[in-house]
This record gives structure tokens, sequence and C-alpha cells, in this order.
């Protein structure tokens, strides 16, 4: 897997826009116009992948949604790329029917059935446009890629496979049923898009557990059928031998339930526990009403700016694992080699100008010239960078403010003392009773988070003291009810996760001082150093790359789909460590996580780990959720 | 335990998506054969010929024009590249060969193309501003205009490209052959004696022919010079003579490559300049008009203080005339009263008779100081 799982869509995506043949790399071509057509889930893999400019580069001049109103556009091929829903199929086969476009170029992000495609034959027979419908494909590619080696499954019915869907206790079988196709779904995609089959483990007794079947079937399925595997790569003598196979570990949600809550200190984790992030891109008010600075003066209008992070963003990339201080830094010393280099050119033209006096000045010249011509040439870069500064600065003030207000390093702090099971220097208490100290939210999370983590159960009276000082401030009590159940739930299946020794080294004497230069002022926000620790998730996947032996893990169940006939044991047969490893958590997952495998990741070199989620939530959207489960 | 090979593909995927296309043609026949048994009346064959000739729009066709023109000119500089590049050696065969004249009407084409296609774009561009059809498909007709315009911008790059190469060798081409003529014997004897020196020192093959051909032709005429002795001391002197022209040659050569260099350079960033010049000509238009407009509303309004300034001086006469006019009128208001008042003046005792003055007096009085003070005011 040389290419990221990112570079194999994008390739496939292009390969389509361009009417699915390979793009040539012949770069005075003749332009060819296109129109694009999608639905919202097309909408979702394609905008983290490929800009609007990439697209008008490949030649489509118009982007449309397939549900609104779309003009005929007579002489111009279309290429739709949605999934085969039922409302999707009706709106082709009205297109058809009103002759909007010249040829069609139809695309199924997921297979089609059979009865779907008659439908649209038919209605093309009465419109008497078969001619037209040049070609049909089914592309595989239902999952949303976001970075080099995280993916999520969709993002807009997520309500439908959310953790809340999964684990509610009024679930029919059909529907868990529907669920569990979803996901499979995808997940087949996924290794089809990747182009190879992994071995399968996953716990006993729950929802990935049902998941990791049902894949295994699937994959097995199409393994058989050997005219139409998807897995035969015909291009074998120029491919790429991967000796090994990646190993697919399917998690629940429910073995980790503190992840999820816990509040954070990285940059990419806080920016989407923080502010509104979806799909790389950042919603965010501008002139926001927080600003101490602006009391008395006429109060700024808040418009909405939006921010993409992209893969060709390198300070974004290079810093979105880092904790936060260390961000605030980096963007000063970028902002300082910004001033340096238009200093520079700045300069530039103050010698251009006294060069005309100077006599016999050939050699001035010319090295003036080559001056000057690497200056222009390195303006557009500039004005980027500056573009990317301000981006970040603004994005970083506006995380800095929601720390500041809400206290966020305290909590971050307690919280992994808490899941370290260190001892704390402050009650839990008087933080809840805290009133400027985080929002009601926060406190309720800090309190979940340790009433999952406390070894021994609190008694009733401790947690009658909690309660009325959480309705105090104003807290929603019913996710407590929910973890409640759970927590008994999970204490019959099995000892409760141990979050490994994580310590939190506050810098003692630099805590209070700050970078006296810097334009984030982080007075009386901790410089907080993490050390090296391991979320639960992580080191299932550590015990299960290495084969290691481990009671948490020992239980796994070993699915392989390439062997002729599925075993019920759990003896994996394989006894080399692996090098590739996907991890995938049915019911959702976040970045604190996907973080930590990458730091995992990093810390073994030759270890390539992808992590994948059914729906991607922060800390507000999984309490939400909670709260629901616990009503019932 | 076996190992299992999986084959990825690394630079070319191998196809991931499946065409189904053949699937949707027979689910077309199921469906014919379908209708057919139930007896729907389908009326294919005529209407699809109908359909076939679908009328085209005007747009479509002429932008594929403007393409096709546009892909002619390419072939044809491409096609052409290899004669019009080459240095003019003269010694290669002929049929490579192009003379400078065939190269200035290569430019002349090409140029006239590029200016007939980037007018065909315009033309394009104005009527789709001026047809008013839906939203979507001038966006469309937009988006196809800024394809065709930087297909005809990479087209004119290739061109400019070809051309600032021709331009370079001809102008070392000059340089050199200005040499020859300014010292005949001494560059004859240099080529004599010093082939090899010159051929590492002339990288270009355009040099090294030119050289070799000079030195055909030298060495033809020095055929005929056989006859001449030369002393050994002439023959030392000119050998000093031919290591200095050596030094000198590099150094001019190397000095030759430096402008080479710069020169490029500096046609690289006036393009660059150019480019940027075009864009803020626009906004250099503007602000013209601009500056007009501002010039003239400040005439105007010069006008109008000038204006304003006569009003209030014709102003202030007609004030100073009314008040004399007053004053007038209340001197000679009781003119009839006046003459009876002086017939019973003499009657009246004298203190009254001074009051009466008085009062006729000041009204003197007030006459006065009224043409004092509209001669103080026309002093103004």
């Amino acid at each position: 897997m040389a290419t990221s799982v990112r570079e194999k869509q994008t390739v496939a995506l292009k390969r389509m826009l361009n009417f699915n043949t390979p793009p040539l790399k012949n770069t005075a071509a003749e332009p060819v116009w296109k129109v694009l057509i999608y639905d919202r889930f097309g909408q979702d893999i394609i905008s983290p992948l490929l800009s609007v400019k990439e697209l008008r580069d490949m030649g489509i001049t118009l982007h449309l949604l397939l549900h609104s109103d779309r003009d005929p556009i007579p002489d111009v091929p279309a290429i739709y790329f949605l999934m085969p829903t039922e409302e999707n199929i009706d709106r082709i086969c009205q297109d058809l029917r009103s002759q909007l476009y010249e040829s069609y170029y139809l695309n199924f992000i997921s297979a089609i059935s059979r009865s779907k495609l008659e439908d649209i034959a038919s209605a093309a027979l009465t419109a008497n446009a078969v001619s037209q419908v040049t070609k049909v494909f089914d592309q595989y590619l239902n999952f949303i890629t976001l970075e080099d080696d995280m993916f999520i499954l969709c993002h807009q019915n997520k309500e439908l496979i959310s953790y809340h869907a999964i684990n509610r206790a009024d679930i029919q079988d059909t529907d868990m049923e529907a669920i569990m196709d979803t996901i499979v779904d995808s997940l087949f995609c996924f290794f089809v898009t990747l182009g190879a089959v992994p071995i399968i483990r996953c716990p006993r007794g729950n929802a990935a557990e049902m998941v990791a079947v049902k894949l295994d079937k699937k994959l097995r399925e199409n393994l058989r059928d050997a005219r139409n595997s998807l897995f035969t790569g015909d291009s074998m003598a120029a491919g790429q031998f991967s000796f090994q196979r990646p190993l697919l570990v399917l998690a629940d949600r429910n073995m980790d339930m503190a992840t999820p809550l816990h509040h954070t200190w990285t940059y990419q984790a806080l920016i989407h526990d923080v502010l509104d992030f979806h799909l790389n891109r950042v919603l965010m008010d501008e002139g926001g009403g927080t600003d101490p600075s602006h009391t008395g003066a006429r109060p700024k209008k808040k418009t909405k700016k939006m921010y993409d992070l992209t893969a060709a963003d390198k300070f974004w990339q290079k810093h979105k694992g880092s904790p936060f201080p260390e961000v605030a830094e980096s963007v000063q010393e970028e902002l300082d080699a910004y001033r340096a280099q238009e200093d520079e050119v700045k300069r530039l033209k103050s010698i251009m100008g006294l060069d005309g006096e100077d006599e016999g000045a050939i050699s001035m010249l010319s090295d003036n010239t080559a001056k000057l011509t690497s200056a222009v040439s390195s303006l557009p870069e500039l004005l980027e960078k500056k573009r990317l500064i301000d981006l970040h600065t603004n994005v970083a003030t506006a995380v800095l403010d929601h720390i500041k207000s809400r206290k966020l390093d305290v909590y971050f702090e307690y919280e992994e003392k808490l899941m370290s099971k260190s001892t704390t220097d402050k009650s839990l208490l008087d933080i809840i009773s805290d009133p400027d100290a985080g929002t009601p939210e926060d406190k309720m999370r800090l309190f979940l988070i340790h009433y999952i983590t406390a070894q021994q159960v609190t008694s009733e009276s401790d947690l009658e003291q909690y309660r009325k000082a959480l309705l105090d401030t104003g807290c929603d009590l019913s996710p407590l009810n929910y973890i409640k159940q759970w927590k008994a739930f999970t204490k019959m299946a099995s000892t409760p996760a141990n979050y490994g020794n994580s310590g939190v080294k506050p810098l003692g004497l630099f805590s209070r001082v700050m970078n006296t230069g810097s334009q984030f002022v982080m007075e009386g926000v901790k410089n907080l150093v993490l050390k090296q620790h391991n979320l639960p998730v992580t080191r299932i996947l550590d015990n299960l790359m290495e084969m290691k032996s481990h009671p948490e893990t020992d239980d796994y169940r070993y699915f392989d789909p390439k062997m002729l006939r599925g075993s019920e044991s759990s003896i994996p047969r394989n006894k080399n460590p692996f090098q590739e490893a996907i991890v995938f958590v049915v019911g959702g997952g976040n970045y604190i996580e996907y973080q930590n495998l990458v730091d995992y990741a990093k810390s073994k070199p030759g270890r390539k780990v992808v992590y994948g989620c059914s729906e991607l939530f922060n800390a507000a959207q999984f309490m939400k959720q909670l709260s629901q489960l616990g009503q019932k | 335990m076996t190992w299992r090979f999986v084959y990825s593909a690394a630079a070319g995927p191998s196809d991931m998506a499946v065409d189904i296309t053949l699937l949707f043609k027979a689910s077309v026949k199921t469906v014919k054969t379908r209708n057919k048994a139930i007896g729907v009346n389908v009326d294919s064959v005529k209407d699809e010929v109908f359909k076939k000739s679908r009328p085209k729009s005007g747009f479509s066709l002429r932008a594929k024009e403007v393409i096709t023109n546009i892909t002619k000119l390419k072939d044809f500089l491409l096609q052409h590249r290899k004669d019009y590049v080459s240095a003019g050696s003269l010694i290669s065969t002929d049929l490579s060969r192009m003379t400078d004249s065939e190269r200035d009407q290569i430019d002349q084409d090409a140029q006239i193309f590029m200016r007939t296609c980037s007018e065909a774009i315009k033309q394009l561009r104005n009527e789709v501003e001026k047809r008013a059809t839906s939203a979507q498909i001038r966006e469309h007709r937009v988006a196809v205009l800024d394809l065709i315009e930087m297909y005809l911008k990479g087209v004119c790059r290739l061109y400019s490209e070809q051309r600032a190469i021709r331009v370079k060798r001809m102008v070392d081409k000059k340089r050199l052959s200005r040499l020859t003529p300014e010292h005949p014997g001494k560059a004859e004897k240099t080529m004599d004696s010093e082939p090899a020196e010159e051929k590492v020192v002339k990288e270009e093959s355009s040099e090294k022919n030119v050289s070799e051909v000079q030195d055909n032709s030298v060495n033809l005429w020095e055929e005929g010079r056989v006859e001449d002795e030369l002393s050994p001391e002439e023959i030392q002197m000119f050998e000093q003579e031919n290591q200095k022209l050596v030094s000198e040659m590099n150094s001019l050569v190397d000095e030759v490559r430096q402008i080479e260099g710069k020169v490029v350079e500096i046609s690289r960033l006036q393009e660059i300049f150019a480019e940027k010049v075009l864009h803020q000509e626009s906004d250099i238009d503007n602000i013209h008009q601009l500056v007009v407009g501002a010039t003239e509303n400040v005439k105007e309004g010069n006008e109008d203080i000038r204006e304003a300034i006569k009003n209030n001086a014709g102003f202030r006469v007609w004030i100073l005339f009314f008040l004399v006019m007053c004053s007038f009128s209340l001197l000679f208001l009781d003119w009839p009263s006046q003459l009876h008042e002086v017939i019973d003046f003499a009657a009246v005792p004298l203190p009254m008779q001074a009051l009466s003055a008085f009062e006729h007096g000041g009204g003197c009085m007030m006459l006065v100081v009224c043409f004092d003070v509209s001669g103080v005011r026309k002093e103004d």
C-alpha cells in the first residue's frame, strides 16, 4: 500500500471524471467539457478530495446537485455520481425523459441492483434515449476519506448508523440488519478500492462481531465468483507485491466510552471539539463576541467564514497532531519567517530604484536580475503562505478563546489523571461546583469520565452529592442513566478498560510564563506536555498486530475470507506480526483516537495504520446521543 | 499456513469500478421483450432517426470549431518544430533546412492565427453575455470559453518558446560571424592550429558548424597562398598572437553565455510583467474615468462659486439701493406737509422750531450716514 487510500480514491474519481478512461499526462490536450451531477452522498465524497479548481482543470464546467432544478444543456455529456436509491433512480429517469443532456455516464457509488437497472432501462426506452446512455459503472466508492489514513462511512444520514441507532433499547432485528448491511457495504467498497483482502479480528458478543461475520461472508462470496471477482488484479506484472495482507480490527464503541467524552489538547481534535468542523471544513463566526478589546465599540457584524483545511496546507499537515501551545508558537514562527521574506522583496525594490544611478553596474544588474526573478516567481508562494498563516491565526485564536473561557486545560489535566488512575489534587466536587470553569456540558463530561473510570463503585451518598451539584449547574442527567446501564452490562462481560499509564506533566516552572512576544497570550493557560499514552483501542491494536498474548484480545474471533472453509476458532493461522492494519470502530469514533493511532504508528517504524469509523462525532454530539438513550 | 500474494497495482490501478454497461444493455433488451409481450406500443425506430438529427446549438459548434483550429495550429507548430529550431547548419541536408524567410513566414502566420482565435473567443464571450439564456447555461458557456482560452495559451507558449530559441541562436550566429571579418589572417591561423581547442571552447553545434565551414572556406583560401614563406620569428609571433586571441575569445564566450542567460531571464520577467500590466489595465482605465469625472466636477464647482460671488455682489447693490430709497422716502414722504410746516413755522415758538429743524436735520443726517456707508460698502 504505497499509495494511501486517499490517493487511490482520488485517482478513481479522476478516472471517472475522464469518462472512465485513464487520464492522459499530455498537458496541452484538447479540452473536453462536461457537466457533473451528484447527490449529497457524492458531494461528501468528492469535496474533501477535489477542489473546484481541480474540477475545472478536468473540464467540468458545471457541478450540480441531482435534486435541484436543472436546465437542459444540449451537446454536453453529463457524468452522474450517486447512490442507487429509489428517488435518485426516479430523477435519472425524469432527466432521460426531458432530454437534458447529450450523453449520460452513470456512476453508482455502490453496486446497483438488477431491478433498478431495469427501471432505468425502461425509462430510457420510453424516452428513446438508450443510445445516449453511454456508460454505466459501479464505482465502489461508498466511503469518505478525510485524511491519508482516516475514513468515515457517511456524513449525510449518519443518524441511521449512529451509536444511538445501534444501541437503542427498542431496536428491531430488521433495523439492525439494515444498519449492518450499510456498514458492511461501505467496508466492502473500502477494501475493493484498497485492492486487498484483509484478515479480520473482532471481539465477541457485540455489534462488531455481527459486522465481521457479514463482511467475511460478502468477501468470501465475491472471491469465489471467479468471473466477477473484484480482487483479481490484471496488472500482475506491473503490480506491487505486498507480501502481507492487512489486518482489520473491528472494535465497538462500547469498549471505550470515556475517550469520546475526553477533553483534548491537540490541534485537530480541539478544532473538532470546540468549533464547527465537518469534512475538513471549519465554519467560524468572524468578529466573535468574546473579543474583550471591543467592549463599548460598535459590535462587529458576525459573518460566517469558511476555511478548508486540506492536504496541501503544509502547516496543517505538520501540526494537526501537536499540542496546542506548540501550534501557537509555530504560527508565530511562520509569521516571522513570512515577514522576513516580505522585507527581502521590499528591499529589492529599493535596490532597483538606486540602480539607475550606478554606471558600469552590469554585474550588479545581473545579480539583481537573478534576485528579481526569484522574488517575482516566489510572490505567488508568499501570497499563499500569507493566506494560510491568516487562516491558522484566526482558527487558533478562536480555539484559544474557547479554552480560556471554559478553562479546558484544567479539565484536560484532571481527566488525564482520572484516566491514568493517578492521584488528583483537586476534588471532583470542587471543579463541578466552580461556576466559571466551563459549560455544564464540560462538567457532565468530566463526571461521566470519573464514573466510567472509577475502580470501585461510587457510593450512593457520593452519587447523590454529585447529582445535586450537577443539577445546580444546570446539567442534564439523562446520559448518566445510560452510562450506569452500560457500566453494569460491561462489568458482567469483562474487566473495565484499562487506560494505561499516562501522565500529564505540566511544565512546572513555565506554567505561568508565556511567550512574551507571541500574539497568543496564553496567560493562565497551563503549558501542558502530553506523555505518550495508549488508549484502549491502540493497545488492542498493538496486541493483535504483534501477536502478543493478552487476556483481553485472546478471545477475539479470527476470520480469513480467503480460506476455503470458514472456521469458528480464534486461533490465528498466521504467526507473523502484521505490518499494515485498519482499525474500524463500529458506533462512532473521533480525532483523539485517530491521533493516538497516528502517534503509535510513528513510534513503530514500518507500520501503517488506517483509522475508520462509522461516524465522526465530537463530545457534544455524543452526549446528545447518550441523553437520548438515557431518556428511554 | 500459506503466503497469499495480493497484487495491488501502484502506478496504474486495476479497474476497481465495474463496467456494467453490457448489463444495462442486456436489461434494455429484457425490457423490450417484456414490453412486446405485454403489448406496449413503443414507436422506437422512427423516433430514433428523428432524434439523431437534433439541432446542435450554434454555440457549441463554433466552440468546437475554434478548438479544432487551435489543434491544427498546434500540430503545425510541432511538425515544423525540428526544422524551425535547427540552427541552420549549412552542411546538413537540404530537406530539413529552412530559410529565414520561411521562418518569418511561419511566425507571421502563427501570430495571425492566434489573433483570429482569440478574437473568435472574445466574440463568443460577447454573444454569451448578450443572449438571455438561463443562468446555468451561461455559466457553462463561460467555463467552456475559459477552457478554450487556457488551451490557446498553452499553444501560444509552445510558439513563444520556439521563437525564443530561434532568436537566441540568431543572436549567437551574428556575434560569431562578426569575429571572422575582424581577424581574417589570425582567424585562419587559429583555425589551423587549434581546431581541437575550438571544439572544446564552443559547445553549441551551430558554432562548430560555422567554424568548420569557415575552416573549409579558409582552407580553400589558404591553398591559394601556399607559396608564401613564413620565417620562424613570424611563426612565433603569430603563435603568441594566437594564444592571446584564444584567451580573448574565451572571455568573450563566457560573457556571451552570461548575457544569454540574463536575456532569457529578462524575457521571462517581461512576460510576467506584461501579464500583470494587462491585468491592471482595466483597473487603470477605471481610475482614469473616475479622475476625468472628478476634474469635471471640480470645474463645475468653480463655476458655481463664481456665480455665487457675483450674485452676492449684485445682492449687496440691491440692498444698498433699497436703503437709499427708504431714506429718501422717509425724507420726502411728508413733502406736502413740509410746505404747510414752513408756512406754520413762523407762527410756532422758537424751541418748537428748533425741534422740527432737528427732525429734518436728523433725516439729512441719516442720508449722509447712508452715503458714507454706501461709500464704504462700495469700497469693499
